[in-house]
């Protein structure tokens, strides 16, 4: 499959091409500074910092987040398949795969309790419990994980 | 000039230890990273909001944020400042770098025209409705030179030099 993969149209303008692989590298750190830089900045509010923040308006940033989600699966995807036989052996790139396989579904859950929360949160009705205080430290730690994997690729192809 | 630096640079200690260390490169690059996406992250909830969209986040609350995308810029300026001597002729000379280090300078003097002319009036600002048009100017020229400092530093390794 990842050898199929690997003869594919949009792997060969990605590996051959002489601007495929660089573009495709630039979209993907702007998805990865939109989403890290995001979801980094809402843990940080959860676990007490920038206190006037509403929570209210990560339910629009959180939009942003996921969209930089979608330029970096899609630009990801682009860079895996031009040397995908070589990927899958890769710890690093495991490493990174499962961190953000991981910080995706917790920050969907974190969305989702953020949607139902954000209201009583901003009018002191209630505050983030010990659940949300985990999800952002869980968070922090995936994304900080993800970037460790995706820079030590390189290092060990 | 620039010659002159990267002649001192190379034979300098710092450069010999940054070479000779393995793991110190891939380290700087995974600081680098987390540099970036403090500050962009920071920088694109402070422009959003004061290009007017996200009105129901309070404006003086952008304040808040400075200090994190302050921690963002000096991870990377400091990061940065080893790449560059641990391998300083192939920076000074790279159209790439040499781009980028002029957007960081825009976005400088940008964020120096925020912090006097904009930021002492945001308290007379209704804090949850529109920016003025200078604001506006300021938040898309800071989200399109932090975005194209992205986008060079990311081309440095693919172009070549000037």
């Amino acid at each position: 499959m990842f050898e199929w993969l690997e003869y594919s149209i949009l792997s060969i303008w990605v590996g051959e091409s002489l601007w495929g692989y660089p573009i495709m590298l630039s979209i993907h750190v702007i998805g990865l500074a939109i989403v890290v830089g995001i979801f980094t900045v809402f843990n940080f509010r959860i676990l007490g910092l920038f206190e006037s923040i509403e929570y209210i308006a990560f339910v629009d940033f959180f939009k942003l987040a996921w969209f930089g989600l979608i330029l970096n699966a899609s630009s990801g995807f682009a860079l895996f398949s031009s040397q995908a036989t070589i990927f899958v052996t890769n710890t690093p790139f495991l490493v990174k795969i499962s961190a953000i396989s991981l910080g995706s579904i917790l920050a969907f859950f974190i969305q989702s309790r953020l949607r139902v929360y954000a209201h009583d949160w901003d009018s002191q009705i209630s505050k983030p419990s010990k659940k949300d205080l985990w999800f952002a430290r869980t968070s922090l730690f995936l994304w900080v994980s993800a970037i460790f994997g995706g820079r030590l690729i390189a290092y060990y192809l | 000039m620039i010659e002159v630096l990267v002649q001192l640079l190379e034979g300098s200690i710092l450069n010999n230890w940054i070479l000779s260390t393995a793991w110190f490169w891939p380290s700087l690059e995974i600081f680098h990273f987390i540099g970036l996406s403090l500050l962009l992250g920071s920088m694109l909830i402070i422009d959003i909001r004061l290009a007017g969209f996200v009105r129901r986040m309070n404006v003086m609350a952008t304040h808040r944020l400075l200090p994190l995308a302050g921690v963002g810029f000096f991870i990377n300026l400091a990061t940065g400042m080893l790449f560059f001597i641990g391998d300083p002729a192939r920076y000074a000379v790279n159209i790439g770098f040499q781009i980028k280090m002029l957007l960081i300078l825009i976005a400088g003097l940008n964020a120096l025209w925020f912090a006097l002319k904009i930021s002492p009036v945001i308290v007379s600002w209704d804090t949850h409705g529109d920016t003025p048009f200078l604001a506006k100017v300021t938040a898309y020229i800071s989200l399109i030179a932090w975005i194209g400092v992205l986008l060079l530093g990311r081309l440095i390794p693919y172009v070549g030099s000037g």
